[in-house]
């Protein structure tokens, strides 16, 4: 039975420009002792899943929902209180990212890390006193630490300092959101190895949120692929890491740059996508080097493309000369043509330049058909929904995928 | 400075008891004292050796007068006489400011008991400057000024002796004297400064107080009374006032201006520093209850902050000092009441708004921290350093606030303050020059100014310290 199962969480924002999709529809599930990793581009959310498991919600939250299922227990269903009594460091701890900072700078190492210990249990200072520095040695720190302040310590320190924190109510699962970032490698390296350690010795399980490929395939048994708020694949580590089947996980494990590699690191284009409005189909498809008809461009996507092309050096030569283009609807635009001819002929020159472009730029591959009305010329593009994650163990979510499999 | 300030808090009361202070403003207390008088390192600048005041104690205490008392029978009639001596050497270049002589008498219903005084001087000269009957008995004192006597009083014949003397002597003549020093009624209009005629060098010079030289020498007091019963008794003692005192001078009844100035540290810091403490502190924590719990508290908090802001405390206090008097702990905690929102209330929360967002709150959220755990152990020790600073750079304005009511004469009526004593010194016009004090009363209003300055200043400097401490770009300087 798995320790922890995160059935459609779902973890919205409200902001002045609408709904952050921050946490949207994410699911898996986490088995005694295993780690998971979940790694993604910066903003892709994967503090928003670890604090919504914890619960650990903002003002401004718009939308939360799902199943949590801690030990067999939906915790969602838990008010506050028990929540905060049965899942908070008792039952999942946490190392935020950034943990030099989540140190309180005007109390001892000491009071610090027996902190969890005092708000739930009712133990004395001596005994918290001891408990802390047991803690401090497991992580490595020597019991005069305790009497020492937060900005005495290094980096390195402050992170164990955290660490013990996380572990002092002996909790089962803990999430460490990017532990090692802001550290040097020497001593990512250590903290690393601690890990590795604790999670035999303590029997823990973890939700090791990263962005460095490196250090996700050091500690996990499982790796979940973050993307715009989802979860686009989620897998064994060594097969993810071998042969990832989404596109995205490509990308991602190609941009990482290789000791006595020739080749230059790959990178993705574009940014990744605005949470407030997701696009539609496939999130990925603006970016994605395999797009192809099913992936979800939209009209008004697909005009901006357009325009992206006229200004284009190697293009903007061969694009059809165009006066205006309007949207109607997701899936069709018209398309107004400059005066120098009739509007068939457009429409011809139109259809032969998307034939001739469609493998380089991917979104012309989203025409489902080219009609040449009265005055303008009618695009209509392929209708489409985002892709199912499918597969047993190792799911991810992609047409391409989809389509091979049925 | 605020190490020196603090010893001298704590050493004040030790040196100077609090029964000094109690006896403030009980006039009987200081009349050994002179009025007025500068400091006695003043003398410096007018490069003349000013007098000291000269005690002459009562009989049997040491320097005190001499006593021979007899009494004896004729004819079934009982004489008693007492002869009082004293002398004390003076060698001042200026007269003194005052002369007085105190007798405690005991006398039977005998009319007639007398008393006489001569006065004798370095060049072996002796005035018999005033005769007197006794009006008080012992333990009260007859009260007799040799240098600015009134009409009633019987030593008003100092005038008239001294006239009589120096025609005597050939020093002037009746028209002369007449001339300068017109009577009518035997009133002196303009009288004479007899200090200038009992101490001058016999000639010419001394009818003028301008001219008059100080003669330098040994001089004596003999008293002789003549009582009529047996249990007749008399003693006497003698003030020749000076014109400096002490390390402060005096005021306008010869109080001790040190003293006042000394107890002024103790009673401004502890009512600076308890003002700051208390007003500071309320703002503090209710400032960050409002900007940690916000809502409805948030809202009723700075409401009433900003009422309390508008609200002027100074003519409050004005107002309720003149209708009630308030003693200096009432004035603290109206101005404590007054304080219990304000700016700070208003400086804090947003401090705490601040602090709030910072991650290792969001960690004590997370592990399970209550509310007000959180609170007071995570922030409000992040927010004390400032409201160190606050506390330190809101104590003057609680000393300013004290002195200003003091010198309207709204303060603690008891309490020497160093505002009240500006306050006494603005009353007696002290920085008005005039023909005694040529450069006004500076020690008088000086001191105590430079007290309330010295205060305030230390403590802007501990206030900018804290700043220092807090903010590491001016550390870098
Ligand atoms: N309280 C909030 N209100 C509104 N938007 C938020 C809030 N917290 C996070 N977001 C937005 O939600 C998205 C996901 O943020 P999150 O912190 O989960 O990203 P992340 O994957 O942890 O990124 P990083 O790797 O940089 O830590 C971001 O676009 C962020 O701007
Ligand atoms: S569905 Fe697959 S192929 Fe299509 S855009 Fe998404 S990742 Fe690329
Ligand atoms: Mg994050």
């Amino acid at each position: 039975m798995p320790v922890l199962d995160i059935k459609n969480l779902i973890l919205w924002y409200r902001t002045r420009k609408g709904p952050v999709h921050a946490v949207d529809d994410i699911s898996f599930a986490l088995e005694p002792g295993q780690t998971i990793a979940l790694v993604g581009e910066s903003g892709s959310g994967k503090t928003s899943t670890a604090n919504a498991i914890l619960r650990l919600l903002p003002k401004n939250v718009l939308r939360y929902e799902g199943k949590v299922v801690f030990d067999g227990q939906d915790v969602m269903e838990f008010d506050t209180e028990e929540f905060r009594k049965v899942v908070r460091w008792r039952g999942i701890s946490m190392v935020f990212q950034g943990a030099m900072n989540s140190l309180n700078p005007t109390i001892r190492v000491g009071g610090q890390v027996a902190e969890p210990l005092m708000v739930h249990y009712d133990v004395d200072r001596d005994e918290a006193a001891d408990q802390a520095i047991e803690a401090l040695g497991k992580v490595g720190l020597s019991a005069d630490t305790a009497r020492r302040f937060p900005f005495e310590l290094s980096g390195g320190m402050k992170q164990r300092v955290v660490i013990a924190m996380a572990l002092i109510l002996k909790p089962k699962v803990v999430i460490l959101d990017e532990p090692t970032s802001a550290l040097d490698v020497m001593t990512q390296t250590n903290i690393i190895n601690l890990l590795k350690e604790l999670k035999n010795t303590e029997h823990l399980s973890y939700i090791f949120i990263t962005h460095d490929l490196g250090l996700a395939s050091e500690l996990a048994d499982l790796v979940g692929i973050v993307y715009a708020g989802q979860l686009v694949e989620v897998g064994p580590a060594e097969g993810v890491f071998v042969k990832p089947k989404h596109p995205y996980t490509g990308k991602l494990l190609a941009s990482v740059p290789r000791l006595r590699s020739e080749a230059a690191p790959d990178f993705i284009p574009g940014a990744p996508p605005d949470l407030t409005d997701p696009p539609p189909g496939c999130r990925f498809h603006l970016r994605c080097p395999v797009s192809f008809e099913k992936c979800g461009w939209s009209a008004p996507e697909f005009i901006e493309q357009v325009r992206l092309l006229q200004i284009l050096e190697e293009t903007k030569n061969t694009v059809p000369a165009i006066e205006a283009m309007t949207a109607k609807g997701a899936q069709n635009l018209l398309i107004k043509p400059v005066a120098n001819g009739t509007v068939a002929e457009f429409a011809q020159r139109l259809t032969s330049f998307i034939a001739q472009n469609q493998e380089t730029y991917r979104f012309l591959k989203s025409v489902e058909s080219v009609q040449a009305k009265t005055k303008v010329v009618e695009v209509k593009l392929y209708e489409s929904t985002p892709p199912p994650l499918l597969g047993g163990d190792w799911r991810a979510s992609c047409w391409l995928l989809a389509g091979a499999g049925s | 400075m605020l190490g020196f300030l603090i010893l001298l808090a704590v050493l004040v009361p030790i040196f100077a008891p609090y029964n000094v202070v109690q006896s403030w403003n009980d006039p009987g207390a200081w009349t050994n004292n002179p009025k007025l008088a500068a400091p006695e390192w003043s003398e410096v600048f007018t490069g003349k050796h000013l007098p000291r005041t000269a005690l002459m104690p009562y009989n049997g205490e040491p320097g005190g007068f001499d006593k021979v008392r007899i009494s004896f029978n004729v004819s079934n009639q009982v004489y008693t006489t007492v002869v009082l001596r004293s002398s004390f050497s003076f060698q001042a270049d200026a007269f003194p400011s005052e002369i007085k002589m105190f007798m405690t008498t005991v006398f039977g219903n005998v009319t007639g008991t007398q008393i006489k005084v001569f006065w004798g001087r370095p060049d072996g000269q002796e005035i018999h400057i005033f005769d007197a009957n006794p009006s008080v008995r012992a333990p009260y004192e007859n009260t007799f000024s040799l240098t600015g006597p009134t009409i009633k009083d019987p030593s008003y014949a100092v005038y008239n002796s001294i006239r009589d003397w120096l025609i005597l002597k050939n020093v002037t003549s009746e028209t002369e004297w007449d001339a300068l020093f017109p009577r009518i009624g035997g009133i002196y209009q303009n009288p004479p400064k007899a200090q200038t005629m009992l101490m001058g060098k016999l000639d010419h010079s001394i009818l003028d107080p301008q001219t008059s030289e100080v003669l330098k020498g040994n001089y004596s007091f003999r008293i002789e009374f003549n009582g009529f019963t047996a249990t007749d008794d008399a003693n006497a003692r003698a003030v020749v006032y000076g014109t400096v005192f002490g390390l402060a001078g005096t005021d306008f009844e010869g109080r001790d201006l040190l003293v006042a100035l000394l107890w002024g540290a103790p009673v401004a810091l502890a009512f600076g520093i308890a003002g700051a403490l208390a007003s500071v502190l309320i703002q503090t924590i209710l400032g960050a209850i409002s900007g940690w719990y916000g809502g409805l508290i948030d809202e009723f908090v700075q409401r009433t902050a900003d009422f309390y802001l508008i609200i002027p405390t100074l003519p409050i206090l004005i107002l309720l000092g003149i209708l009630y008097h308030l003693g200096i702990v009432l004035i603290l905690i109206v101005l404590v009441v007054f304080g219990i929102v304000g700016a700070t209330t208003k400086v804090v929360r947003s401090i705490v708004l601040q602090v709030k967002e910072e991650q290792f709150i969001e960690a004590a959220r997370s592990y399970g921290a209550s509310r007000g755990r959180i609170l007071f152990r995570y922030i409000l020790p992040r927010v004390m350093p400032y409201t160190f600073a606050l506390i330190a750079l809101t104590v003057p304005a609680f000393i300013f606030l004290e002195a200003s009511l003091s010198f309207l004469g709204l303060g603690d009526p008891m309490l020497p303050t160093w505002g009240h004593i500006l306050g006494d010194a603005y009353g007696q016009s002290a920085l008005f020059a005039s023909r005694a004090f040529p450069n006004g009363m500076w020690w008088w209003v000086f001191f105590p100014a430079a007290g309330i300055i010295f205060t305030t200043v230390a403590f802007a400097l501990l206030g900018y310290a804290f700043d220092k401490v807090l903010n590491p770009r001016l550390r870098e300087q």
